[in-house]
């Protein structure tokens, strides 16, 4: 279930990333090209953005992009320092269930007032409901790598520099 | 009382192993609950603020998908040797090279990220390839990397024009002779540690070698003429001008050079073809290719890598900005900046601590964000003390530059960590070498103000203003 | 513990809405000490142009002074101040501003939870573009840089020209490399933003008007005591006096430093030019007539006596 909504989520991402870079390209190609504008595309891609980190938050953690400094707790023996990261993640709840509960809020008030985006006929509510959304899979996230320490499979937030797999880059120059 | 939960909030989560963006909103918001009569919503609403309404941000993942295609394809490989075999044979020659780079990077670029984005992830892995320690080699460009905000054009240059409404054309002038100067320090620099430590050269492999590695790399050197190009030639903005590079760049890993991607080992002429129908086929599988690349493996790869480290800076960089939300409405910069100003200081007393203060809110805030702040408190005392205001423009931009690479909120550390795959610490490490020779140059900038002074000045009496 | 008002707006101390706030909060304090306290946050410290108004609906800033295109999603009729030449001079846009009709444009946000308290002027929009504009040819398929408006749109487009939205960061750069040929601004923000450096002609055509609205949330000026919100009332409209008075002077001002400058050529228009852009942008008004009320236009036309 959980690996599904994550190859899911990572295709969403994907083309959320494609598609404003084509958008953006596109508004040059019309404007220089064609000589004239997408009135539409400024907000569109700026939504789109906001989708990309909102969305990307709660992947990023399962794929381990997240940094942080881990230069202290790896000094510690490994119950203590998973005992500091359940903690963390711990932390992270608090700061996920506030982010849901404050964007419950702003949604609810946005919707009752009924105001749609500046150039597309689209409610504010829904193109903003990715703070509800993305709040909600981060959590879920970090539910599934408090079990994951908590069993023992993983010590910390598997930080950037134990995810190698982004050396791979280096690696393959060094190659040939 | 507040300033002191907040900071310590922040630094207890990053010692517990706590992501940096998630430390960061935390700490803001326990702040903003424990003192303040701001809403959840409000808090909310900031944070969609912070990823939503910042247009030349978006610089950073076109130029990150961009660098993604460069570097999987083995367009980076071709430029790489070119590079090597151009000035491999210098000792430090291709670190040398690389702060080239990012000084014409810089020329288009008006963000430092972008820069250490848009080069780094090329260069670091040719540096290490050709013997060089990584940290040297990480440590050059992201402080290379900072020379983004102070040659012209720059982000943070136009803001503090329309701060202090000084002439935004003058800031840009200013910029341009510290920031040949700051790249030609780091050569120096570069030069004198590769003699000492006997970094590595390679003989150099004769001009016909060279004349290949040039015409097989022309697809890549080709990207900076193009992004140079489309915006001094009217075509896009810098962001614009990011996702354009990004386009080229996935067009000439996957249909020029084709490492990657569905033509994959597909020849551009197949045997016995003529030239004129291999042209003609090869753009008519355009379409295909883009259609094709949506469910190719090597090219999602890409894009997803690109899409990491996007997201992992930007939901930084929003959470940043909530930070900076806390220390602005408690007016925290405000009041220390208006304690000591009102101490009655000399000129050079002035801006010693004026140095100070930029460096400590470099630390935990972002350059546009300190500039808004600091530059109307500070700029009417500067003037009563007879200091040029593009002068003291370009000091609080070379201080913004140092903000980048200093801990806790540093964006050119966390792009780097972002390409190397290593720890902040260990980034930080790299960096600080380099950094000392930041801050002489800091000192040189601020009591020298011919350097910042002598071209906006010239060609104002050229013009006749 | 004293009422406390959260002013919050996007431009910088020096200019005549940071004046007007400053005032405000200098005269509140004088006259209801220890019973409001009024702080201000300038230069978007709080909110961005784009989220202040949301913030105030969500209760979390009490005043603001947003320029009235951004309130085309909330209420279809403020869209009047956009049309073009709609308005002779900066003194007739005060006649309506004060007629029944201006006044009840502030009442027209109530619905949303809005209340108007007053305008605030910026100044009178001039043309400006990197070659000479004199006549609507001169302007056609020519790019010109417009904030989010569908009548600013269409008027541009009645003179055959592209509008494009592009936010304020990238605007100098795009002008600057002439990706983009034009814009129109009032003096202030031509010469606070710097486009006078990058483009080396200015129309004087005052063609529309770019002004700011006072609003604050109805829960919150509903709730006041009657005898501070009066107070506060008459406070706030004193301020904005001295604001549009700043505003005038700064316009005339910010208009010399340009021309003696150097950098940019003001080209005023003839009587039989300006009649020519009066008559290629006029048909603008009524695409929006429905949207806005004949009545409306009506009065405002008559403020030009
Ligand atoms: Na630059
Ligand atoms: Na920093």
């Amino acid at each position: 279930m959980i690996n599904k909504l994550h190859k899911l989520e990572e295709n969403l991402i994907s083309l959320i990333l494609v598609s404003m870079t084509l958008l953006v390209f596109w508004e040059v190609i019309m404007r220089f090209v064609f000589n004239a504008g997408i009135h539409w595309s400024q907000e569109v891609t700026l939504y789109l953005s906001a989708w990309l980190v909102l969305l990307g938050a709660s992947w990023g953690i399962r794929e381990g992009a997240h940094i942080g400094v881990d230069a202290f707790v790896k000094l510690l023996p490994d119950p203590l320092h998973r005992l500091l990261s359940l903690v963390a993640i711990f932390l992270c709840l608090v700061y996920c269930t506030l982010f849901l509960y404050g964007s419950w809020v702003y949604l609810a008030k946005m919707k009752s007032v009924g105001i749609e985006m500046e150039d597309l006929p689209v409610q504010k509510w829904q193109a903003m409901s990715v703070l509800i959304i993305g709040f909600a899979l981060l959590s879920l996230r970090f539910f599934e790598l408090a079990w994951r320490v908590y069993t023992g499979k993983q010590l910390g937030f598997h930080l950037a520099d134990e995810a190698k797999e982004s050396m791979h880059l280096i690696d393959d120059t060094k190659q040939d | 009382m507040t300033t002191l939960t907040l900071f310590a909030l922040l630094f207890v989560c990053m010692f517990i192993g706590m992501p940096i963006a998630i430390a960061l909103g935390f700490s803001s918001m326990m702040t903003i609950l424990l003192f303040s009569s701001d809403s959840l919503a409000s808090i909310s609403l900031k944070l969609f603020e912070a990823a939503s309404e910042h247009y030349t941000l978006l610089a950073i993942p076109f130029f990150i998908l961009s660098s993604s295609f460069l570097s999987t394809g083995g367009v980076a490989k071709r430029l790489i040797n070119f590079a090597i075999n151009s000035v491999g044979h210098i000792r430090g020659g291709l670190a040398m090279a690389s702060v080239l780079a990012c000084m014409l990077f810089a020329a288009v670029s008006g963000s430092s990220p972008a820069t250490v984005a848009a080069i780094g992830s090329i260069v670091i892995a040719g540096m290490v390839r050709s013997g060089y320690p990584e940290s040297f080699a990480a440590g050059v460009i992201a402080n290379a990397g900072t020379l983004g905000i102070l040659i012209p054009p720059s982000i943070v240059m136009l803001v503090y024009a329309a701060a202090t409404e000084v002439s935004a054309s003058r800031m840009f002038m200013a910029g341009f002779i510290p920031g040949i100067m700051m790249g030609s320090i780091l050569m120096i620099a570069i030069y004198v540690v590769a003699r000492i430590k006997g970094l590595p050269s390679q003989p150099f492999p004769g001009l016909g070698a060279w004349g290949l590695s040039l015409a097989k790399a022309s697809g890549g050197l080709m990207l900076i003429i193009l992004v140079l190009g489309s915006i001094y030639g009217g075509v896009a903005s810098p962001t614009e001008a990011a996702s354009v590079a990004a386009i080229y760049a996935y067009l000439v890993a996957v249909w020029g050079y084709r490492d990657i991607g569905p033509l994959k080992d597909t020849p551009w002429r197949k045997p016995g073809q003529s030239l004129v129908s291999s042209v003609f086929s090869n753009i008519i599988s355009l379409p295909y290719v883009f259609v094709a690349s949506f469910t190719n493996k090597e090219v999602r790869l890409v894009v997803k890598d690109a899409a990491k480290v996007s997201i992992m800076l930007l939901f930084i960089i929003a959470n940043a900005m909530l930070f900076a939300h806390v220390l602005t409405t408690e007016r925290i910069p405000h009041m220390i900046a208006e304690s000591i100003v009102s101490h009655g200081l000399e000129a050079w007393a002035f801006l010693i601590v004026v140095n100070i203060l930029l460096l400590i809110a470099g630390n935990f805030m972002e350059p546009t964000a300190i500039l808004l702040i600091m530059a109307p408190i500070l700029f009417p005392i500067a003037t009563q003390l007879g200091i040029d205001p593009i002068h003291l423009g370009i000091i609080m931009v070379v201080n913004m530059e140092i903000g980048m690479l200093t801990p806790p909120v540093g964006l050119n550390l966390f792009v780097t960590a972002g390409i190397t795959g290593r720890s902040i610490g260990w980034v930080i490490k790299a960096c600080l070498p380099w950094l000392s020779l930041l801050l002489i140059f800091l000192m040189m900038i601020t009591y020298i103000p011919q350097i910042s002074l002598f071209l906006p000045e010239f060609f104002d009496r050229m013009n006749g203003y | 513990a004293p009422i406390e008002i959260k002013f919050s707006h996007v431009v910088a101390e020096n200019t005549p809405k940071g004046q007007m706030a400053l005032k405000f909060k200098e005269l509140v304090e004088q006259r209801l000490a220890g019973k409001v306290e009024v702080k201000v946050y300038p230069n978007s410290q709080l909110y961005g142009d784009g989220k202040e108004l949301e913030a105030m609906l969500l209760g979390d800033v009490e005043l603001i002074a947003p320029s009235l295109s951004k309130f085309k999603k909330y209420t279809n009729q403020l869209q009047i101040f956009d049309l073009p030449f709609l308005f002779k001079d900066i003194e007739s846009v005060d006649r309506f501003q004060q007629s029944d009709a201006g006044q009840g444009l502030l009442k027209s946000l109530e619905p949303k939870g809005l209340v108007g308290l007053g305008y605030l002027h910026n100044g009178l929009k001039q043309l400006s573009a990197n070659a000479p504009l004199r006549t609507p040819d001169d302007a056609s398929g020519k790019k010109f840089r417009i904030m989010s408006s569908d009548v600013l749109s269409a008027q541009f487009e009645a003179v055959e020209a592209v509008p494009l939205k592009k936010p304020f960061s990238e605007v100098f750069t795009l002008l600057q490399t002439k990706a983009i040929d034009g814009q129109e601004n009032t003096w202030s923000n031509i010469y606070s933003k710097k486009f006078f450096e990058v483009q080396p002609y200015i129309t004087e055509s005052n063609h529309g008007v770019l002004d700011y609205m006072v609003v604050t949330s109805a829960d919150f000026w509903n709730n006041l005591p009657d005898d501070i919100r009066m107070e506060l009332s008459k406070a706030l409209s004193e301020a904005v006096t001295l604001g549009n008075q700043i505003a005038a002077e700064k316009a005339s001002a910010d208009r010399q430093l340009i021309i003696d400058s150097n950098r940019s050529e003001l080209i005023t228009l003839t009587d039989a030019e300006r009649q020519q852009w009066v008559d290629a942008m006029k048909p603008v008004w009524s695409q929006f007539e429905d949207q806005i009320g004949t009545d409306l236009i009506q009065a405002a036309v008559a403020s030009n006596q």
